[in-house]
C-alpha cells in the first residue's frame, strides 16, 4: 500500500530530512514513528500525502509515485488519506460540524448527506454532542477528537497522523490514541508519528528514524 | 442536482458568506468600482442618444446655390444648365423663393416674425446632392465645384451644405474614441480594485484554503468562491453607475428642455434600453471577474 524505495529528501547542502529510505507499509497495518524532534517523521509522512517529493528515491501510495503525479492529480490521492496534524488547523470561524462536513464538500457531496456522514464520524470519537460548538470552545483533546473525525469522514484507506498527541495531557492523549486504534481495528492502514515512547503500542510496528535514517524496526 | 451544479452552489454560497461577514468592505469597494464605472455609462449615454441624430443626417456632399434676389425668374431657372455642365451626374432641384418662404413658414415656427416683413427676402435657389465621394482626395473637388459655381452669373452665394454635418460625424468619432480610451482606463482601474480585494480575501482566508488543500480540494473548488466574488462586484457595481446614470439624467434633461425648447426641438436623453443595459452590467461583471481570475492566479501560486 505504501512504498518508499531508496528515498532521500534534502532541502540543501547541509539539510538532510531523509536518507534512502526503504520501507513498506501493507494495507491495514499500525505503525508507528518513532524519534526525535527532526529525525524526519513528519517529512516522510508529507511525502505520502505529496506536500512534499523525495530528491532520490520512489514513494509509491497506492501504486502512484508520488513523484510523477501531476499537481492536478494530488487532490484526488489525498481524497483517500485521513490527514491529522499535531496543530489541529481546524477553521475556528466554523463550527465543529462544518469543519469534519468540509472534507464531503470537496468532493461534490450534497449537504444533507455530508451532515449525516459528519455527525456519525463525530459520534465515533464522542463529540456528537458538541457538534454545533466552535472548535475554540473545546479543550485540545478535543479539538484533536474533531480533527480525527474530519480525516476520517471521507472514509479513507490510510490515516497519517502526525505528532497527534503533542500537546495533550496524558488522558487526552489516550483518547485520540483510542480513537485512532478504533478506525486501525477496521481496516483502516495507520501511520501516527510520535516522539513520546509512552505512547508506543507494545503489540505495535515501530518504526525508529534519527537524523533522516532508519534506525531499527520492532513489531 | 449534479456535482458541477453544486459545487457552483457551494461556490456562490460561499462567496456570499465571506461577504455578509464583511458587508462595509463590499459595500465600499462597489462604491468605488460603481464611479470608475459611472463616467464610461453616462458616455455611452450621451453617445446613444446623439448617434441617431447623426445617423439621420446625410452626409452625402449637398450644395446649396442662391441666386441674386433681384435676379429675373427666367435668368434664375436658366441657370440650371450651367449646373448641370459643371456637375453632369448630381441631382439639382430648383428651389423657387415662393416655395422656400412656404417651407420657412412650415418648418421653422416662426410665421409671425415671417409675416411681418411683409416682402419674401429668400432668393431663388438650387439644392444640388452630389455622388458620394469615395475618398478624401476626391471629397476636397467639393470646394472647386463651389468655386466654378460661384463664377456663374447672376449666383449669390454657394454653400456646402453638408460639411457641418460631417464635423459632427467627425467629432462623435473623436468623442467615441475618447469614450473607449476612458473606458479601458477606468476598466483597468476596476480590475485593479478587484484584484487587491481579492488578494485580501486570499490572505484572510489562507488558513480555510490550505485546510482545503489538504483535505482534497482541487484548485478549481477552491479558486471558484474568489470568481464569485469579484464577479458580484462587478455586477453590482454596474447596477449601482447605471443607477447613477438613470438619476443624472433628470437634472440633465430639465437643463437640456430649456436650450432645445430655443430651436423648437423637444430632444431628451433617454436611459440606455434594457439590452445594452444588460450588456454594460455583464462587462462589469466580466471586469470584475478578469480581477479576480488575475488575482487569484498571481496569489493563490504563493500559497502552493
Amino acid at each position: 500500500m505504501i512504498e518508499f524505495q531508496h528515498v532521500s529528501k534534502q532541502y540543501s547542502s547541509d539539510a538532510v530530512a531523509l536518507r534512502d529510505i526503504t520501507l513498506t507499509v501493507a494495507k491495514g497495518e499500525l505503525v508507528y514513528l518513532a524519534g526525535p524532534s527532526g529525525a524526519g517523521k513528519s517529512t516522510l509522512l508529507k511525502m505520502i500525502a505529496a506536500m512534499e517529493r523525495p530528491t532520490a528515491g520512489k514513494v509509491i501510495v497506492n501504486g502512484q509515485d508520488i513523484g510523477q503525479i501531476k499537481s492536478a492529480g494530488v487532490p484526488f490521492l489525498r481524497r483517500n488519506l485521513g490527514l491529522i496534524f499535531q496543530e489541529q488547523r481546524l477553521l475556528n470561524d466554523r463550527s465543529v460540524l462544518a469543519n469534519v462536513m468540509m472534507p464531503l464538500l470537496v468532493t461534490g457531496s450534497s449537504r444533507g448527506p455530508a451532515e449525516q456522514r459528519a455527525r456519525a464520524a463525530l459520534d465515533k470519537v464522542g463529540l456528537l454532542q458538541r457538534a454545533d460548538a466552535l472548535p475554540l470552545a473545546l479543550s485540545g483533546g478535543e479539538q484533536q477528537r474533531v480533527s480525527i473525525a474530519r480525516a476520517i469522514v471521507n472514509r479513507p484507506q490510510i490515516i497519517l497522523a502526525d505528532e497527534p498527541t503533542a500537546n495533550l495531557d496524558r488522558a487526552s492523549a489516550n483518547k485520540v490514541l483510542d480513537a485512532l486504534r478504533a478506525f486501525h481495528s477496521v481496516g483502516v492502514t495507520c501511520l501516527i508519528s510520535t516522539h513520546d515512547e509512552q505512547v508506543l503500542d507494545s503489540a505495535a510496528r515501530v518504526i525508529q528514524l534519527e537524523r533522516g535514517e532508519l534506525m531499527q524496526e520492532a513489531a | 442536482m449534479s456535482i458541477w451544479l453544486r459545487q457552483h452552489a457551494f461556490a456562490l454560497g460561499g462567496a456570499l458568506v465571506h461577504l455578509r461577514r464583511a458587508p462595509g468592505s463590499f459595500l465600499f469597494n462597489i462604491l468605488v468600482v460603481a464611479i470608475a464605472l459611472a463616467l464610461p455609462f453616462m458616455g455611452v449615454t450621451l453617445l446613444e442618444n446623439v448617434r441617431p441624430m447623426s445617423e439621420q443626417m446625410s452626409v452625402d456632399p449637398e450644395l446649396s446655390v442662391f441666386m441674386k434676389h433681384d435676379a429675373p425668374r427666367e435668368q434664375t431657372s436658366g441657370i440650371a444648365g450651367n449646373l448641370r455642365t459643371i456637375v453632369p451626374d448630381a441631382k439639382i432641384v430648383f428651389v423657387p423663393r415662393e416655395k422656400a418662404l412656404e417651407q420657412l413658414h412650415e418648418k421653422s415656427g416662426l410665421s409671425d416674425v415671417l409675416n411681418t416683413l411683409g416682402e419674401n427676402p429668400l432668393p431663388d435657389s438650387y439644392v444640388i446632392k452630389l455622388n458620394a465621394f469615395r475618398s478624401a482626395a476626391e471629397s476636397a473637388q467639393i470646394d472647386a465645384i463651389a468655386e466654378q459655381m460661384r463664377a456663374l452669373p447672376n449666383v449669390e452665394s454657394v454653400q456646402v451644405d453638408s460639411a457641418w454635418v460631417k464635423r459632427l460625424a467627425a467629432l462623435l468619432g473623436i468623442l467615441r474614441l475618447a469614450l473607449l480610451l476612458l473606458a479601458a482606463t477606468l476598466g483597468t482601474v476596476v480590475v485593479a480594485v478587484v484584484f487587491n480585494t481579492i488578494r485580501l480575501q486570499v490572505l484572510t482566508q489562507r488558513e480555510e484554503i490550505l485546510v482545503s488543500k489538504l483535505i482534497g480540494a482541487t484548485d478549481s473548488f477552491i479558486h471558484r468562491p474568489f470568481y464569485y466574488t469579484g464577479a458580484l462586484l462587478g455586477l453590482c457595481a454596474g447596477g449601482v453607475a447605471l443607477g447613477a446614470v438613470a438619476l443624472a439624467l433628470r437634472p440633465l434633461n430639465t437643463a437640456i428642455a430649456e436650450f432645445a425648447r430655443l430651436y423648437a426641438s423637444e430632444f431628451q436623453l433617454a436611459p440606455l434600453d434594457p439590452v445594452s443595459m444588460a450588456a454594460l452590467l455583464a462587462l462589469s461583471a466580466m471586469l470584475g471577474l478578469i480581477g479576480a481570475v488575475l488575482s487569484v492566479q498571481r496569489h493563490l501560486s504563493r500559497l502552493n
